[in-house]
């Protein structure tokens, strides 16, 4: 209606518009510091006009609802890019602590034992009998069995660390997908009265970005805003508002595998299908590189055993006796120096023939010999391989510390691009404020006159 | 494009991350002074610095291998001196009392001479390196020549075997140093000559009572003595080329090592001066950074509005 109290309207419709504007921003302000929080905006348009006797008129403003700003494309990506964040990160954590077992950069390590084992034995090839020289051997071939079997042990510690690391993943993973359902409930009950669940759409989008960081998942939003998400190849974890709850078991080499429940409410184990995230990296890292390096190292330790025993076997000790080993052992796990020669160091077989006791140095030589032999797949000496493991350990480490980096640039820059769609300015905001205080007053002020002049309007019937 | 505070905050945080990652690397370089602190820093130029440990660990122990080997080479040379000035010595004696115009007296003051140069033989025949006899084969713990029959004192049997006393100096090769003690004392190979049997022969012409059958007993043992005087030298001048041998690898090993030990240097150490410079260069930036920094994430349109 085009009269006084058509203008009271438009003042009132007005004051409310400014009012829940400035609500708005100052949520968004309030929310500056949010993690994952997408700024929001009202929608204003105006008023349906009304027929007047010059035409339509415009009846004032109101607000068509609550705009989150957001690039649902940029979140995929982003959750992706998250996801090879989580695994080199991951890696890099774990192979860390591997550098660190195979540290030589101090001198002491795989490189200085061998060499000291096979000096030991030149000694003695010196001096067959000298008791000092026999000590030496004992001391340094029990220091090399010694370092061998710690490298080896450190490294299955590391694997059991990460299976700890991965069943603490796998019950991040069952709670953020319990989180996501329950928003997923939420959301299709706020929305289907019309509205939009912006606050819990910004934290579904964080809980699915916390989960592709433990694990690689592929999500999308259905016709219906329910948000899908699926791991492995193809596996649902949250579809609605269900979640499959995955678990972990230990398979036969003693570590943990993740299972998925299927329909039949058996267990489908999953762990080759898990390729991202930081469950993604440990297992990799357990899997491939670890178990690589533990199998170079037995590799190493087996063949020295080998070949260090059959000529030791073949020669003679101080007392005569022959066929002894010198160490005893499978491999890199239960390398140890023979008990018997630790009791009597006359049993070390320096001499290569029973007449040649005391002064035949020829065994121990042939022993100190193998240093320069290509022992390792008939190309490489025991030093050569084991100075390759640890380089092969450097490598590894540099790869997923450079991997890591470039990641956590490339995330820097996705999350920036975000802030600079989805962010609060708080700049931007002030300067808000001031418009809807602005127009809050004038309205306010539109209000008084049309109140004044209602005033007047009834003075002038007295 | 829009900039949030977050955005200018993040960026901040991150760049200054970064300088000072790359600060403390350096710091950890300058204290210790190496290049490569753990595998990852280099890891071909780890593998290159452990093979070049490994050889100068090896070329140490050559060293000192050949070390043992010269001392062994002196003390043998000492040794074989020693016998033959004393086998000379009974030469000249031989040579002396062959005539048959010495008498019984003079005959057996020889003998007692002689009597002595043979104790004096054997102790130096069963002489000892260290704990170890040097003439012994490889029986280093048996005496090598002993008096089987007291009642006969100056036949001698050897007991020890023909091994050697072998001294690696490089990868595959060794000197080798002939312990037998046959080879010096008794047969020299073939033809040689046993010097205790010849100077027990002396001995028995020196005490013979028939002076004629002495003096030919004694005539016969001049040429055997003068030939184990040049089986002696034989067996010194063995040591010469053996010696050289010795000297001339450690040489050799000296030189390696010097050139092995700079090359690992060189992709181990680092260059003191430059990292400091390029320390105080990353401390300029770092100090410019967080100063541009505050000047930009402080102030908000907040401090300006009235």
């Amino acid at each position: 209606m085009t009269n006084l109290f058509g203008v009271l309207n438009i003042g009132t419709s007005a004051l409310l518009l400014q009012q829940r504007a400035i609500n708005v921003t100052g949520n968004n302000i309030a929310n500056v510091n949010t993690p994952g929080y997408s700024r929001q905006r009202l929608n204003i348009e105006t008023a349906s006009p009304v027929a007047s006797a010059v035409g339509p008129v415009g009846f004032g403003v109101r607000s068509a609802g609550v705009e989150r700003i957001y690039d649902r494309f940029l979140g995929v990506q982003l959750n992706s890019e998250n996801a090879n964040l989580g695994r080199w990160e991951a890696q890099k954590g774990m192979l860390d602590r591997v550098e660190v077992v195979f540290d030589e950069s101090g001198g002491y390590g795989l490189n200085q034992a061998l060499s000291d084992f096979w000096n030991s034995w030149q000694d003695l090839s010196l001096n067959p009998s000298g008791s000092t020289e026999r000590s030496m051997v004992a001391a340094t071939s029990q220091g090399l069995a010694d370092t061998i079997r710690k490298k080896y042990s450190d490294l299955e510690q590391i694997q059991e660390d990460i299976d700890i690391a991965v069943e603490g993943g796998v019950e991040d993973v069952n709670r953020l997908a319990a989180q996501i359902a329950d928003l997923n409930r939420k959301i299709a009950s706020t929305e289907t009265s019309g509205t939009n669940a912006n606050d819990y759409r910004d934290s579904r989008d964080l809980a699915l970005k916390k989960l592709s960081e433990i694990i690689d998942i592929k999500s999308f939003e259905d016709a219906n805003g329910q948000m899908v998400v699926s791991v492995g190849s193809g596996r649902p974890l949250v579809e609605n508002g269900n979640t499959w709850r995955i678990s972990t078991q230990t398979n036969a080499d003693g570590h943990t595998d993740i299972l998925w429940p299927d329909i039949n409410g058996g267990a489908v184990n999953i762990s080759a299908e898990i390729t991202g995230g930081r469950i993604g990296g440990w297992l990799q890292t357990r899997d491939t590189k670890i178990a690589g390096y533990q199998d170079d190292l037995d590799a190493l330790a087996e063949k020295l055993m080998e070949k260090v025993n059959e000529i030791h076997a073949d020669g003679y000790g101080l007392d005569g006796t022959t066929d002894i080993d010198l160490f005893t052992g499978s491999g890199a796990a239960d390398m140890q120096v023979n008990p018997e020669i630790l009791e009597d160091l006359n049993l070390l077989a320096a001499s290569a023939t029973a007449a040649g006791v005391p002064g035949n140095a020829s065994n121990a030589i042939a022993i100190n010999a193998l240093r320069t032999s290509p022992t390792m797949d008939g190309t490489a000496t025991f030093d050569a391989a084991a100075n390759t493991l640890v380089s092969q350990v450097g490598y590894d480490v540099q790869a997923a510390k450079a991997n890591a980096s470039h990641q956590a640039d490339m995330m820097t820059y996705l999350e920036n691009y975000r802030e600079s769609v989805s962010g609060v300015s708080l700049d931007e905001e002030m300067v808000n404020l001031v418009k809807f205080e602005a127009a809050y007053n004038a309205a306010a002020k539109m209000v008084s006159i049309a109140d004044e002049m209602l005033d007047s309007l009834m003075n002038i019937i007295r | 494009m829009r900039i949030t505070q977050n955005m200018m905050s993040t960026i901040f945080v991150s760049n200054l991350r970064k300088q000072t990652e790359t600060m403390l690397q350096r710091q950890e370089q300058i204290a210790t002074q190496k290049r490569i602190n753990r595998p990852s820093d280099d890891p071909s130029g780890m593998g290159r610095v452990l093979a070049g440990r490994s050889t100068l660990t090896a070329i140490g122990q050559y060293m000192d291998n050949i070390k043992q080997g010269k001392t062994r080479l002196e003390f043998s040379e000492n040794t074989l001196k020693l016998v033959d000035d004393l086998v000379q010595q009974a030469r000249r004696i031989a040579d002396e009392k062959s005539g048959s115009e010495v008498t019984a007296d003079e005959r057996q003051f020889a003998a007692t001479q002689v009597k002595e140069i043979f104790d004096q033989v054997l102790q130096l025949a069963n002489s000892k390196f260290g704990d170890r006899y040097m003439f012994s084969g490889d029986k280093t713990s048996t005496r090598p020549f002993r008096v089987e029959d007291p009642g006969d004192p100056y036949t001698v049997s050897y007991q020890g075997d023909d091994g050697s006393f072998r001294y690696p100096i490089a990868d595959g090769v060794e000197v080798t140093v002939d312990a037998d003690g046959r080879n010096y004392f008794q047969n020299y190979a073939d033809g040689g000559v046993n010097i205790f049997d010849e100077l027990r022969d002396l001995i028995a012409g020196l005490g013979n009572t028939d002076l004629a059958d002495g003096s030919t007993q004694i005539a016969a043992t001049v040429d055997p003595l003068e030939g184990a005087h040049v089986q002696i030298m034989n067996k010194r001048s063995e040591a010469g080329p053996k010696l050289y041998r010795f000297q001339a690898t450690e040489e050799h090993w000296l030189n390696m090592k010097n050139t092995v030990q700079a090359a690992i240097g060189r992709e181990e150490d680092v260059d003191v001066t430059q990292a400091i410079i390029e320390l105080k260069n990353l401390e300029t930036a770092y100090q410019s950074t967080m100063a541009a920094a505050s000047r930009i994430i402080q102030p908000s349109l907040v401090n300006f509005l009235k």
